[in-house]
């Protein structure tokens, strides 16, 4: 097991190197092509093999530089694991769909190593054990991430002024956010004089036991909800995301809806459930309230859409609210229901993405209302769509029906009778706005007759069947054999609601 | 005295960023960024500057190397410097927070050049720098 100790720092090492080499080889888009996805795919074994290891064997903590507690720690406990192989998984499917989708320009020149930063991003935010570490990763995947969005892939029918308008919005809004991060890490710092976020979290519990916790650190931990708050689009934070998402092309657009903004989700879940104990009294009911207001103006605002990724990205929102209702709530059970729904989420809209961006190639237009009939021409993707609608609105045999399912139970178990009300009514709104765009996309007439050769000529090519068929076989799986992943999310949220195997890991080191 | 001062001066910095980035012209928003992004540096500076305390820097003419500190490694004994006597009592600035600083400096640079490069290309696609004509993303 000697071997497997490395793990951690080469999840995140890897994809860095690779962004430097992949430099190198720009103009060679073949070889490219089969090295990045022989890298995604070793990255994703290793996430895997990672998880089993702290699934067997408990937290594993990396020393870089063997500085003990007081340098870089990465800590992979089970929901860092977790959260690195749904993103490994993630990547994986949106790169082997990117290698056919996005254009030979694109592919050519920053496409591969923006997309290697991003993921070693990923990886550092779900595996890094020091909070300022943590704002470092953020902004790695930030940058990447802005320049992903600017480039282009064939479904793609944003022009590139808006674009840059959608990166000024987006990179002004987290400099603010990271701006914010940075001022609350640096009080932290003042309070407890470490970093490291065991350390900080047993100072904190030892100020709270002896009665002299100072009250600023209420107003950081407040702080710290609008910067992930900021990320994970909650309500009066959201208005960013419809402008920004709509804007990348597909693959992109998977990562950023499906990956990027659980990252603010996890921050909440890691560092208030494990350093702010003493302040969730006061900002649960605060996450509740947000959360319900956020799946309200997604879904209202969704229904009113008919450009289909505009539409798609307001679903995004309102999926989230679910996420952070559960985080909300706050027992083991709704923490359980909330990594499901992250899990189940995180996939079936990844997956829905992709699909649409095939759709708007097939099509030529944003416009749901000049589709139609696509059923015959494009049979294949109107089964994916269809899966993924399902997934997102909660049908069985998806992977999101149980999602929605526990969620609701968890509700009515801790007694939130009216917000899970307020949920199944707005549950209902998502059924209704993804069945709507599924009928008229794929069913009815064929709505321009002249073109209708020309559809026959835009259908997806194998890559991107294959990555879209594997991402349908997982979110079928986690509809019909669910059992694994809600085993494993309510292990991850015993360890988030009691730390202590956490700290012990991370404080019962030698130091040099 | 200093410390007030201090706070009083990263509070103004704050207000001028604050004010700056509710500009309507782009280049007045990327340098309210820069302001902002300052000001949370000299935060970030000030969290370690404790009255009193003396550099963390070893000179030759330490007042230190009279107390037993040894400064200088000898591999050949097993000394690693630095090594502090027990009893010692060493009050430095907290050295700590100035890498936090040039960590945040070097990351606040690559992206306010992203940032000035990305307000010359929208100048280009959009004619304008007012970002209150920029808006056609909007609905």
């Amino acid at each position: 097991m000697d071997s497997m100790q490395h793990v951690p720092i080469i999840l995140v090492a890897l994809p860095m190197v690779f962004a430097a080499i992949t430099i190198l080889f720009r103009s060679k888009s073949g070889l490219q092509k089969a090295l990045n996805i022989g890298v995604f795919a070793g990255l994703f074994v290793m996430s895997l093999s990672l998880l089993l290891d702290v699934w067997n064997n408990g937290i594993i903590v990396y020393e870089v530089g063997e500085w003990g507690k007081y340098g870089i720690l990465l800590v992979a406990d089970l929901l860092g694991a977790s959260m690195v192989v749904l993103s490994s998984l993630i990547s994986l499917m949106a790169m082997i769909y990117a290698t056919d989708y996005m254009d030979r320009r694109a592919l050519d020149t920053t496409f591969f190593p923006l997309f290697n930063l991003m993921a070693a991003g990923l990886n550092g935010i779900f595996l890094t054990g020091d909070i300022f570490n943590m704002f470092v990763f953020f902004e790695v995947l930030v940058l990447s991430s802005c320049g992903l969005i600017v480039l282009t892939g064939r479904g793609d029918h944003t022009k590139m002024a808006d674009k840059l308008e959608a990166i000024f919005k987006y990179l002004i809004l987290n400099m603010v956010s990271i701006i914010l991060m940075l001022v609350a890490i640096a009080s932290l710092y003042a309070t407890v004089g470490t970093l490291n976020m065991a350390d900080i979290a047993v100072k904190i519990a030892y100020l709270a036991e002896t009665g002299t916790l100072p009250w600023h650190i209420h107003v950081i931990a407040m702080m710290l909800i609008v910067v992930f708050g900021y990320k994970a689009a909650l309500f009066p934070l959201h208005f960013w995301l419809a402008d920004v998402h709509p804007s990348a092309p597909a693959p992109i657009h998977a990562m950023l809806s499906g990956m990027v903004i659980k990252v603010g989700v996890y921050g909440i879940l890691r560092v208030h459930y494990l350093i702010f104990h003493e302040s969730m009294f006061m900002l649960q009911p605060v996450l509740i309230l947000l959360s319900l207001v956020t799946i309200a103006v997604g879904a209202t605002s969704a229904v009113g859409q008919y450009d289909l990724k505009r539409l798609l990205a307001y679903s995004s929102v309102s999926q989230i609210g679910y996420v952070l209702l559960g985080v909300g709530m706050g027992t083991a059970y709704a923490l359980t229901a909330a990594m499901v729904y992250l899990v189940n989420h995180a996939i079936a809209k990844s997956m829905l993405f992709l699909a649409t961006g095939e759709t708007l190639y097939h099509a030529g237009t944003k416009d749901i209302r000049k589709m139609g009939g696509f059923v015959q021409s494009a049979p294949f993707l109107s089964v994916i769509f269809l899966i993924g609608a399902m997934s997102i609105a909660g049908l069985p045999p998806t992977g999101g029906f149980f999602a929605k399912l526990v969620l609701f139970d968890a509700g009515l178990g801790a007694e939130y009778y009216i917000p899970i009300g307020i949920a199944l009514v707005f549950a209902i709104f998502t059924l209704f706005y993804l069945f709507r765009t599924w009928l008229s996309i794929f069913w009815g007439e064929v709505k321009e007759h002249d073109k209708e050769d020309a559809y026959k000529t835009r259908n997806p090519t194998i890559a991107i069947k294959i990555s879209l068929a594997l991402l349908a076989c997982v979110v079928i799986f986690l509809g019909v054999y669910p059992e694994p992943l809600i085993v494993l999310s309510s292990t991850i949220a015993e360890q988030l609601l009691d730390p202590q195997p956490y700290i012990a890991a991370v404080l019962e080191r030698s130091v040099r | 005295m200093n410390n007030t001062l201090l706070s009083v001066c990263i509070a103004l910095l704050f207000a001028i960023g604050t004010f700056m980035i509710l500009r309507r012209d782009m280049i007045k928003v990327a340098i309210g960024i820069t302001v902002l992004s300052h000001a949370t540096n000299l935060l970030i500076v000030s969290a370690g500057a404790f009255l009193g305390g003396r550099t963390p820097i070893i000179t030759s003419e330490d007042p230190g190397s009279s107390s037993g500190i040894i400064f200088t490694d000898d591999l050949a004994n097993g000394i690693l410097a630095p090594i502090i006597p027990k009893g010692t009592e060493m009050v430095f600035v907290d050295p700590l927070v100035q890498a936090l600083t040039l960590t945040a400096i070097v990351i606040s640079l690559a992206t306010t050049a992203f940032l000035l490069i990305l307000c010359y290309r929208i100048y280009q696609e959009h004619g304008t720098t007012d970002v209150s004509e920029i808006r056609r993303l909007k609905g």
